[in-house]
């Protein structure tokens, strides 16, 4: 989008906040910031790449991120950027949807390329393809995930301006009552370099020990399928690999009891090396993987632990 | 409480082809109710389970949505009849048209207290026509709920994010977009599949909701398979110990 004078970006996450600045700034030529927070944090989003940061207020607890969402219209209405990103969290989603049907448009959803041309391309079909999309609007409306543009360092130098603007009030429909965080919610499994990843070849539970006993060995984390997180909450949310979860490039990637759909499979494809353990010869994954064993893997694991723990 | 379930049909992934100028063969691919709208239409039927009223379901696109075994797919799940608003030019629509043309037929049907929507349809997945739904109705709007609860006149509901749980109230109506493990969606029984056939259906067109003109405002320019990496494709078959020593010797030569 090589025409674009303004982009605005907004993001109730930090570390992806400083990602889309420093992506906007290889798209326009100025860039502004959405930003609710204190003078500080503006400082922090012109070293990240903003020319300009529109400070909305603060988080008060009688108020939801989304409650702002009136002020970014009114914002938005008034100086009329090229393009607004979002940050792809779900608040990010319900706000580009709600901006966008307030401005009578939609919205380019999970953008992973922004092209010199104007035009722009997502996943679709669980990665099974990539769409070019463009869009017609006056404000073009995106939301953008972490990893588009990559991270790069703050540069404390970079000078900008930052304006104080006036919340907007609006009747709020939804209140919030109550806040909890959410356990276990700390891996990142996307720096791993060796990963075991379990699918629905298991049958249970507790049999995950053996693919755990297997990641210890070789120095791996274990990673798996989204039904195994969502659905059968046998692992947490954030080891789930595909096109809705993480999506890395690990050096070696195992799967266990993993059939290889492409929701799961654009997650990994992009591994060095990718071994299947499936007992099904027709499973889509041999044809996605370097080495694989037609096999149970409740004989192959045990047989294969064994092997590990005497060749060491 | 009046209840309207939103879902998508769309083509089973499975049967995709691509061809060799990596475009999409979709004609041939068997079509299904977006695996992520079943819980939507699941919640709904436990709200009026717990509140009373009655669940519709609800589904705009091209003519293949009248499909009859498409119809009596969706109303085994449990709704107490359907509604369609076909055209053939709804086929491309973008999330606003989608949006529009839903809100249009929620308004015509009228008297509706709740809309559920599902996490994302299953073959393009903005996740963005409940959010945009629930702004075009101009009623209470939140997404990625995995908890309803009526009290009155309210909805409690919790909202799972990245990294925080909220417990929000939320008004009357309300258009809500839950997530996919808000709950087991079931596997309809012979006698609701046998029952199905005999529920209500409305079919509208676009000008019967009032919406000649809805213009699209993103362009879909191509779709196209990307380029996948070369894969050696050594594949041992049995699980007898040789074949396992086999797999070590392999495994062993990458951990180096
Ligand atoms: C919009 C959308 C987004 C999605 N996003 C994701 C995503 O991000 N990540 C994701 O993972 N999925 C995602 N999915 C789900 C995806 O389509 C698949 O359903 C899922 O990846 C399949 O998981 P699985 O391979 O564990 O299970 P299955 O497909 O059920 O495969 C289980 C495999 O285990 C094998 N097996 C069974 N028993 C044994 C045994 N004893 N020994 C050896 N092998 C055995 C079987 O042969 C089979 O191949 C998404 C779906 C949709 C519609
Ligand atoms: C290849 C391709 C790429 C596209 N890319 C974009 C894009 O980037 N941005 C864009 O705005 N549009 C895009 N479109 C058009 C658009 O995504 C869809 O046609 C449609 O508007 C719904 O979006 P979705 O399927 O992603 O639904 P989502 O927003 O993921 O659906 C959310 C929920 O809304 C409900 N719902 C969705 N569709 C219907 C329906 N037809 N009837 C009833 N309920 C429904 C369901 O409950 C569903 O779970 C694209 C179309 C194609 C063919």
């Amino acid at each position: 989008m090589s025409a674009m004078k303004n982009v605005w970006v907004f993001s109730e996450k930090q570390d992806l906040l400083v990602e889309l600045c420093a992506g906007a700034r290889q798209l326009g030529e100025k860039v502004a910031v959405l930003l609710i927070g204190n003078p500080s944090a503006a400082d922090e989003a012109i070293k990240a790449g903003a020319d300009h940061v529109y400070l909305m207020g603060e988080l008060e607890d009688s108020r939801m991120v989304e409650d702002f969402l009136p002020t970014i219209e009114k914002l938005v209405a008034e100086h009329k950027p090229d393009l607004v990103m979002f940050g792809n969290t779900k608040r990010g989603k319900l706000m580009a949807g709600i901006l966008a049907a307030k401005r009578g448009t939609s919205v380019l959803a999970d953008v992973i390329e922004f092209l010199e041309d104007g035009t722009c391309k997502r996943r679709v079909y669980g990665g099974a393809a990539i769409s070019t999309i463009k869009s017609n609007a006056e404000v073009a409306i995106a939301t953008v995930g972490g990893g588009v543009f990559g991270t790069q360092a703050l540069d404390e130098s970079r000078q900008g301006t930052t304006e104080n603007v006036d919340f907007v009030a609006a009747e709020s429909k939804v209140k919030c009552v109550e806040k909890r965080a959410k356990a276990g919610a700390t891996v990142n499994l996307s720096a791993a370099k060796r990963v075991v990843a379990v699918g629905r070849g298991f049958a249970d539970k507790e049999d995950l020990k053996m693919a755990e006993e297997l990641a210890e060995l070789i120095g791996a984390e274990i990673g798996c399928t989204r039904p195994l997180s969502e659905g059968l909450d046998w692992l947490p949310r954030e080891r789930y690999i595909g096109v809705s979860g993480v999506m890395f490039k690990p050096d070696l990637y195992i799967t266990l009891g993993i059939s290889g759909q492409i929701q799961h499979m654009v997650g990994c494809n992009q591994s060095q090396t990718i071994i299947a353990v499936n007992k099904d010869k027709a499973a889509p994954i041999f044809k996605q993987a370097d080495y694989g064993i037609v096999g149970d893997l409740y004989k192959v694991l045990p047989m294969l632990i064994e092997k590990i723990k005497a060749g060491k | 409480m009046n209840v309207i379930t939103c879902y998508k049909i769309v083509p089973d992934d499975q049967d995709i082809i691509v061809r060799d100028d990596r475009t999409l063969e979709l004609g041939k691919a068997e079509l299904e109710i977006g695996q992520y709208d079943l819980p939507a239409i699941e919640a709904g039927m436990q709200v009026v389970a717990d509140a009373g009223g009655k669940v519709s379901a609800l589904s705009v696109g091209p003519k293949l949505l009248e499909n009859s075994k498409l119809k009596k797919a969706v109303l085994s799940r449990g709704p107490a009849d359907l509604y369609l608003v076909v055209d053939d030019s709804l086929a491309d629509a973008d999330t606003h048209q989608t949006a529009r043309t839903l809100a249009a037929a929620i308004q015509k049907i009228g008297n509706i207290d709740l809309v559920l929507c599902g996490e994302g349809s299953s073959d393009l997945y903005s996740q963005q026509v409940g959010a945009q739904l629930g702004e075009l109705l101009g009623m209470a709007n939140i997404n990625a709920v995995s908890k309803i609860t009526v009290e009155g006149d309210k909805l409690i509901v919790e909202r799972t994010l990245e990294d925080e749980v909220e417990v929000l109230e939320v008004s009357l109506p309300a258009v809500i977009s839950v997530t996919t493990d808000i709950v087991q969606p079931r596997i309809p029984s012979m006698k609701e599949v046998l029952s199905a056939g005999k529920k209500p259906v409305t079919q509208w067109s676009l000008a019967d909701i009032g919406l000649a003109d809805n213009p699209q405002t993103i362009e879909t320019i191509d779709t196209l398979a990307p380029e996948l990496a070369e894969r050696k494709q050594i594949v041992i078959e049995g699980d007898s110990e040789d074949a396992v020593n086999e797999l070590w010797e392999n495994l062993r030569q990458e951990l180096q």
